[in-house]
């Protein structure tokens, strides 16, 4: 499954813009506190709604707040959201669809029945039950897409591990008297894993973009925090007087999920998954 | 469940596609405001949506002028009060209704007892002072109080209250007359679209109908303030309310619009729990209220355009106390008052309303503020269908919320905010013996003098208890086209519509 090397050279362009995306927003992230120019929730009435200048290149919100070191502060939340919002489903879905694979029976039945209840619900509306009964905030958001992300995951490794398991070096591994453990993580996962680990990247933008919308509807980052949909949101009331407000976090999303999904793009002629 | 994105371009859609059929009758007003109404059924509300709609659907017995300061006339042509202020008389004009029925006292008197005695009512223990209520012949309708009741003449003018016809309601029944009601007002209901708009058309058989000039009226939700004021802008709507404060400057530069800032009686305020420690001792109350600057606030928020508060009654309104204490922004003094009343990492949870541009604001400045006289403060949003329930529960430690008056008289908010009422004081949970009989004893006084001075001490010593902190009283600000005139509003929130003039 895995294919060789040999990747097309007119392919890389996009290996390397979406790491080199990804890279700067992590550097942004990490170095926050250094390089943000101002502190990004200090208030300062007399600044108020001030358009891009040198002082401010992204302007100031109606708190006087420099929007610049919002941005830059954002981004150690919404990496933190796209990285953890990906990582438990993953997690999850990843061993749910090994065990169902793997083993068949009731335990898939049981595994895909209850699939198949979580997906007859809209993703968002369930997702938005289950943080409106656990109470707004972030841990909120993690724990419901860990419950509702890993769907598609565990469908994914599933249908990998079904014909993996009757290729010819799991039987002889089978025959060899390796024990199941043995057969299912070290011999048919690493295997199983290619196209899980392409949809991670093309989950964290939608991630992304989930995360942004429950904060946008207060659900999620609690203010005075900086997070870009929140910054969307709170910018929105002044999108004909003050655009800065909401543009720079706006395009901050756009352009970290356009790094995702180019990164996920390149990843998937590398690893030689099929769309 | 939109997407911002989706959102944002919907503005645009909206403004070119969702209006794009009206205003084109001319001398029919289109009106954008934030919500569509609930009910037509007066007794069965208490949203300013739906009684800002009622007073131009229905007439009332007692009028509140455009000052919002003085009661005039309405379908009572006069009235009499006995000595003792137990009987009222009050005697009807000629008028009729939108069936061309004459509007009897016979009407006034089932409206009065229905408001008092219906299941449906929000308002019977406004209206249970009245012992009975009895049209003696077809104009005059006899009114008597089981004690005497200072503000009773102000609750007749309430649009709760408003006149409906006996034998329309009858007729229709109770369900039916709240959707399309045999009107006593200005205009009739041609057609309510639910959740998208209210169609009014001139009623020819109002009283006052050469006073009238327009055609008709609609009132079309538009939620979105943005949106909202865009329609204005593009000339596809007439009018809209609530212009949010962030806007004013921008749309008074346009030629083509009219903004209006108009005295109101909204006051914005903080509720504390005094059920939740430290939020039991009056010095904490107090040092909170020292944290805060509110000027700040009103600058921010408001953008300048409201009034910093210092009581409970607004200003302008009835017996205001231009003197009550209004504590300075000084958090060194606040530290010094925690310090005092031995409290130190005091935390709290304010409930905020979410998706509220003026409350979410408001609460990222208190946060800011409250945290520099060392008190931290977490901000829990909340979708608005569940704070209230928060605040019945006792749930929160801070809140904000506003209230405007509905009657001309006192008496209502103070029993609601400090009359030790059912609602625990507006949530709050403040206890005052004093201020309990204060206010019992207020609404007795029907010397205006004695009463003055009684609410004066009211406000004072609630202010002094910090029965909860006052913010500012803001404006109602309402757009129009410029060839409206006369789209005015009263402190109360009333809209003379019947005085509009579209050219």
């Amino acid at each position: 499954m895995i294919a060789a090397l040999g990747l097309p050279v007119r392919r890389r362009p996009m290996l390397a813009i979406g790491s080199a995306l990804l890279l700067a927003f992590l550097l942004a992230a990490l170095l926050a506190p250094w390089i943000a120019p101002f502190d990004p929730i200090a208030q300062d009435g007399s600044i108020r709604l001030h358009p891009p200048s040198l002082a401010h290149p992204f302007g100031t919100d109606n708190f006087g707040r420099d929007v610049l070191s919002r941005v830059i502060w954002g981004a150690r939340i919404d990496l933190q959201i796209a990285v953890l919002g990906v990582l438990f489903p993953f997690l999850i879905g990843t061993a749910v669809g090994t065990l169902a694979g793997f083993f068949g029976g009731w335990i898939d039945a049981l595994f895909m029945r209850l699939i198949d209840v979580i997906l007859a619900f809209p993703f968002l509306v369930l997702m938005l039950s289950i943080i409106a009964i656990l109470g707004p905030g972030l841990t909120s958001f993690y724990i419901a897409m860990a419950l509702v992300g890993w769907v598609s995951y565990a469908r994914l490794i599933r249908a990998q591990i079904l014909v993996l398991k009757t290729q010819d070096f799991a039987v002889a591994a089978q025959s060899l008297g390796f024990s199941r453990t043995r057969i299912m993580f070290r011999h048919l996962l690493p295997n199983a894993l290619a196209g899980s680990l392409v949809f991670v990247m093309s989950d964290a933008v939608l991630v992304l973009l989930n995360g942004a919308a429950i904060s946008y509807l207060g659900l999620g980052v609690q203010p005075p925090l900086a997070e870009w949909g929140v910054m969307v949101a709170e910018g929105q009331a002044f999108i004909t007087t003050a655009w800065w407000i909401t543009l720079f976090p706006g395009l901050a999303i756009v352009t970290l999920a356009f790094g995702f999904s180019l990164l996920g793009d390149a990843l998937g002629d590398l690893l030689g998954v099929k769309e | 469940m939109t997407g911002k994105w989706a959102r944002v371009g919907l503005i645009a859609l909206s403004v070119s596609l969702g209006l794009g059929s009206i205003a084109e009758a001319a001398g029919v007003l289109t009106i954008g405001r934030r919500e569509d109404g609930t009910t037509f059924d007066p007794i069965a509300t208490a949203q300013n949506v739906d009684f800002w709609v009622f007073s131009n659907v229905y007439d009332v017995l007692v009028r509140v002028d455009k000052t919002g300061t003085k009661l005039e006339p309405g379908l009572a042509e006069r009235w009499e009060i006995s000595e003792d202020g137990l009987t009222y008389t009050f005697h009807l004009r000629d008028a009729k209704f939108s069936d061309g029925s004459p509007i009897t006292a016979e009407d006034a008197a089932f409206t009065l007892l229905r408001i008092r005695d219906s299941e449906l009512s929000l308002w019977s223990d406004s209206y249970a002072v009245i012992d009975t209520a009895e049209a003696t012949d077809a104009k005059t309708l006899v009114v008597k109080l089981k004690t005497p009741s200072a503000p009773f003449l102000s609750t007749m003018a309430m649009p709760a209250v408003s006149i409906l016809s006996k034998a329309g309601v009858e007729a229709m029944g109770e369900e039916a007359h709240a959707e399309k009601p045999v009107a006593s007002g200005a205009f009739t209901v041609e057609e309510w679209r639910r959740g998208d708009r209210v169609i009014l058309k001139k009623n020819p058989e109002f009283w006052e109908a050469d006073r009238v000039s327009l055609d008709g009226v609609e009132w079309i939700s538009i939620p979105d303030d943005n949106s909202r004021m865009l329609s204005v802008q593009a000339g596809e709507l007439d009018a809209a309310i609530f212009v949010p404060f962030s806007r004013v400057d921008e749309l008074k530069k346009d030629a083509n619009l009219k903004v209006m800032v108009e005295p109101s009686t909204r006051e914005d305020h903080l509720l504390l729990n005094h059920e939740h420690e430290p939020l039991n001792d009056p010095k904490v109350r107090e040092a909170i209220d020292l944290a805060i600057d509110k000027q700040a606030i009103v600058d921010t928020v408001t953008f300048g355009q409201a009034q910093v508060a210092n009581s409970y009654i607004p200003a302008g309104a009835l017996y205001h106390n231009d003197n009550n204490l209004l504590r300075p922004h000084d958090p060194e003094k606040a530290k010094a008052l925690l310090a005092e009343a031995g409290v130190s990492d005091v935390s709290l949870d304010y409930v905020v309303n979410a998706g509220n541009e003026v409350d979410e604001q408001i609460a990222v400045l208190l946060q800011q503020q409250l945290g520099q006289a060392g008190i931290t403060v977490n901000l829990q949003k909340m979708d608005p269908s569940m704070t209230w329930d928060m605040l019945v529960n006792g749930e929160y430690d801070l809140s904000v919320m506003y209230w405007t008056n509905d009657i001309l008289d006192p008496d209502q908010k103070t029993t609601f905010v400090l009359g030790h009422d059912v609602n625990m004081n507006y949530m709050t949970r403040y206890e005052n013996e004093t201020v309990k009989q204060l206010v019992a004893d207020a609404r007795l006084e029907m010397d205006p003098a004695k009463r003055e001075a009684m609410y004066t001490e009211i406000q004072e010593l609630s202010k002094a208890d910090t029965h909860w902190i006052d913010l500012y009283y803001s404006p109602f600000i309402n757009v129009t086209r410029a060839n409206i005139e006369n789209f005015n509003q009263n402190p109360l929130g009333r809209f003379f519509l019947e005085d509009t003039v579209k050219n």
